[in-house]
């Protein structure tokens, strides 16, 4: 391997691009555990629907210049999905006195999951979809990027900025930030917490549908794709810290960095491998992640 | 207590139970509040003064027994739609967001409730009672960095920020805090119980304090109202002498 400053911009670049991406991912599940107090397994899932919409938006309805539109779709369209399924699936761990909580929010979204990805092989087959992109390639400097890749991730800064701004300016996004600390306060609040769990459900699944849009350029469109991305989430969480947002950015874009430092001055068929090392190096030296406070409570 | 109520009372509990597996917490607890009236709640550790307040406010959901505020039956609600109602406590260990602004956290329950009156006046609103509070200079710090007094001021103002509340049920306000934050408290409640009309249920340890603010008293013992009268009518009742001190006392 042939070291030059070039390469190593180049790398970092297009590890930071998919980084912020990642990032998008790491924080839905993030948020949604931070409200809900669960872990949604079924995340990946939503990254496919996401992926799909996108698809099926670009290739049959709008043609590749409405990519953007597309992608709105898709992180509509998820969160729908989202607001609509939590009342159904989650909401009975509070709403019914259960003693294992936790159980059974594992069990319902891997049910969910499995029945999201048999249903997308039902109807789209096990294929390989990719939404055309005409997108240009950008040359920064010297350096020529994927025109998909550079506007996945401007698009994905801009989610994170709404995001942003939707936590702290508005009212919703303050009940957000007060049930994430007590549940309970923040009903005597005079606050409908279950409604509260329905949307934070909603804007986390929404995100993951938005990387999937914006990543089916580039990672393709199958119906478990979600997969490796969610495994990448994860992976996040444990280098950021479990209930952090700052943890899920940081961490995404750390991971984005490692992996692709790692493909091209080590090797790229370990490209995967790279995360699993600081996820162990983190449990190691921080077990509770970079931005994590507290133990999970079980 | 056989005064003659010309109006209806604004908070009626009727044979409120609630057991926990063999503990019977609250055994048929009947507890009515006059509008405007600052009622005390004492009782030993342990007779289920905490339960009662947690089955009013919906936080836990009673085996039996009954409860109205005005005309609206309240059992069987979720908590927030018992807030709704106007009904709204505070917790014996101050629940406040720790880390958002103290401004943020007045603010949360006057935008829940939809903002009566208008965001000019919830500012208006809430400018007054950091003002009152002594928290004016500490609007915009995080309410984790406050004092333990102080996050009971801040979360018994929470409450004040929403007009349309007519109970509030403050469980143990004065417990471990200093003096001076205890005035700040007494005054704040004298203040919303004269000028809005404003209902309490106060349950407290403190007996000075309860003998200054509560013109009645009701004592709870082993989950049931025991007896009901100024405090130092109570105070000679054989029976709360007996479970506060002991049968032996008695």
């Amino acid at each position: 391997m042939i070291f030059s400053t070039e390469l190593l911009i180049q790398t970092l670049l297009s590890g930071l691009m998919v980084g912020v991406l990642y990032a998008l991912m790491a924080l839905g599940i993030t948020f949604i555990y931070s409200i809900v107090k669960t872990i949604n397994w079924a995340m990946g899932e939503f990254y496919m629907i996401g992926s799909y919409i996108q698809f099926v938006a670009v290739h049959f309805l709008l043609g590749p210049n409405w990519w953007w539109l597309a992608a709105i779709l898709a992180a509509a369209g998820t969160f729908l999905l989202g607001l609509i399924l939590e009342p159904i699936l989650i909401k009975p761990m509070y709403a019914r006195p259960l003693q294992r909580r936790d159980d059974y929010a594992t069990v319902v979204t891997i049910a969910l999951l499995l029945l999201l990805r048999n249903l997308a092989v039902a109807l789209g087959g096990p294929n390989q979809y990719r939404p055309e992109s005409n997108l240009p390639v950008v040359w920064i400097g010297p350096l020529p990027q994927e025109g998909a890749r550079v506007a996945a991730c401007l698009f994905a800064l801009l989610a994170l900025a709404t995001f942003w701004l939707i936590i702290k300016k508005t009212w919703v996004g303050l009940a957000l930030r007060a049930a994430a600390q007590n549940r309970v306060a923040v009903q005597t609040a005079g606050v409908d917490v279950y409604r509260l769990d329905a949307v934070a459900f909603a804007i986390g699944v929404a995100l993951a549908g938005l990387a999937g849009a914006l990543l089916a350029p580039l990672f393709m469109v199958f119906p478990t794709n979600g997969a490796v991305t969610t495994v990448k989430g994860f992976e996040i969480i444990v280098i950021g810290g479990l209930g952090s947002i700052p943890g899920a950015l940081v961490g995404g874009v750390l991971l984005g960095l490692i992996e692709s430092l790692g493909a091209a001055f080590i090797s790229s068929p370990y490209q995967n491998v790279y995360g699993f090392l600081l996820v162990i190096l983190i449990l190691i030296i921080r077990p509770n992640g970079l931005f994590g406070e507290r133990g999970r409570e079980a | 207590m056989a005064t003659p109520r010309l109006q209806p009372p604004l908070l009626q509990a009727q044979g409120l139970s609630k057991r926990y597996g063999g503990l019977v917490a609250n055994n048929g607890v009947s507890l009515s509040l006059a509008r405007g009236e600052i009622r005390g709640l004492i009782g030993p550790n342990g007779a289920g003064k905490t339960t009662f307040v947690n089955l009013l406010t919906g936080i836990e959901t009673a085996d039996a027994g009954r409860i109205r505020l005005g005309d609206v039956e309240l059992g069987g609600r979720p908590a927030h739609a018992i807030a709704a109602q106007g009904l709204i406590r505070t917790f014996q260990v101050a629940r406040v967001f720790e880390s958002l602004s103290v401004r943020d956290n007045l603010l949360l329950p006057f935008l829940a409730a939809g903002s009566p009156g208008g965001l000019a006046a919830g500012r208006a609103r809430l400018g007054e009672l950091l003002a009152l509070a002594t928290l004016a200079n500490l609007a915009d710090d995080r309410a984790g960095t406050l004092s333990g007094g102080q996050r009971m001021l801040l979360q018994a103002c929470a409450g004040f920020m929403v007009p349309g509340v007519s109970l509030h049920v403050l469980d143990e306000p004065f417990a471990g805090i200093n003096p001076v934050v205890k005035d700040t408290l007494i005054q704040l409640i004298r203040r919303e119980n004269a000028s809005h009309a404003c209902t309490f249920l106060i349950v407290s340890h403190e007996m000075d304090i309860v003998r200054r603010l509560c013109p009645i008293v009701s004592v709870m013992i082993e989950g049931a109202i025991a007896a009901e009268g100024t405090l130092d009518e109570v105070a000679r009742r054989p029976e709360v002498i007996a479970a506060y001190l002991g049968a032996s006392a008695a």
